[in-house]
């Protein structure tokens, strides 16, 4: 379950040109390849299925680039990968029906697909003006730290945890 | 993002150990093999790691075969995910920070550390007990909402 290059690139892509964008000035993509270090060609790639999922604007002319299409606030992870990779999908048969036959009396699958609209609602949590935000980032830091190892099969219940040491942090 | 077929068919062999092992007489992998359609091949492969992760037991013998090692309701399909492909791990820099020259700075990792947890619980939230419970499914089925059909023949 890896998220692809392309996905995250296209984050990177997206975080980059939102955070150069600040005096309505569109963003060129030479500059993006030289602050993100991907090459032009993949750049431009991004740029048209980012485009086509109407997350960007093109701007022609000597000063031309991309803008964002919305406020950051409206543009989430999730729509930038599905605008790249295609809608989140854990197995084949939840998009297509005919490519496994127990689709019709299979048990897992309806799992699968509620897995899959989890995952989607989970990506669609987090939006880009979240992460162009460093206090923000700062506060996921603190809030990872936070979290409790999740249980392996037959551990004790959670609320045995031992509380974290908040140790490692850094300045 | 797919989960790997050898994820899919560990669950599968699960639900079908799970599914025969009434009155506590193991399931020979030569039976699953027949009702799943899997070669005993990779079961024996994924019998392997499954019972490294202490979630089937393994009985010697003629009539030997495996065993859930815990009930139903405590084995997740999270468990069976991570006992056969290993733990979710949505980037490679969350397990190994040195594959990325950013990983010290970067704005997307912790984003990609939480997003990988809450997906790790999303499959801790369903057990093997629920996919053995047909009325567990159709109460699912309410929550799912739009799921492509088979077009009629």
């Amino acid at each position: 379950m890896k998220l692809s290059t392309r996905a995250r690139y296209a984050l990177r892509m997206m975080l980059d040109i939102g955070n150069h964008d600040e005096n309505g000035r569109p963003v060129s993509l030479a500059s993006v390849s030289k602050r993100t270090g991907l090459s032009r060609g993949y750049l431009e790639q991004l740029a048209l299925a980012l485009r086509n999922a109407s997350l960007i604007r093109g701007i022609s002319g000597r000063y031309g680039g991309y803008r964002l299409s919305r406020p950051p606030e409206a543009i989430s992870v999730g729509d930038i990968v599905e605008a790249t990779i295609g809608p989140v999908n854990v197995v084949d048969c939840l998009a297509d029906p005919e490519s496994c036959m127990k689709v019709a009396d299979c048990e897992c699958r309806m799992v699968y697909a509620l897995i899959n609209q989890r995952i989607a609602e989970v990506l669609k949590s987090y939006s880009l003006a979240d992460m162009l935000n460093p206090k923000w980032s700062e506060t996921m830091r603190g809030e990872l730290e936070s979290l409790a190892p999740l249980p392996s099969a037959g551990a004790p219940p959670p609320g045995t945890t031992p509380p974290s040491s908040g140790e490692g942090t850094p300045s | 993002m797919k989960l790997s077929t050898r994820a899919r068919y560990a669950l599968r062999m699960m639900l079908d150990i799970a599914g025969h092992e009434d009155r506590g007489r193991p399931v020979s992998l030569a039976l699953v093999s027949e009702r799943t359609g899997i070669s005993r091949g990779y079961l024996e492969q994924l019998a392997l790691a499954l019972r490294n992760a202490r979630l089937i037991r393994g009985v010697a013998g003629r009539h030997g075969g495996y065993h859930l090692a815990q009930p139903a309701e405590e084995i997740s399909i999270g468990h069976i995910v991570e006992a056969t492909i290993g733990p979710v791990c949505l980037v490679d820099c969350l397990e190994d920070p040195q594959t990325c020259i950013r990983s010290l700075y970067c704005e997307c990792r912790p984003v990609y550390a939480l997003i990988n947890y809450r997906i790790a619980e999303v499959l801790r939230s369903f057990t093997l007990a629920d996919l053995l419970d047909p009325d567990r499914i159709q109460s699912l089925r309410g929550e799912v909402q739009e799921l492509p059909r088979l077009m009629p023949c």
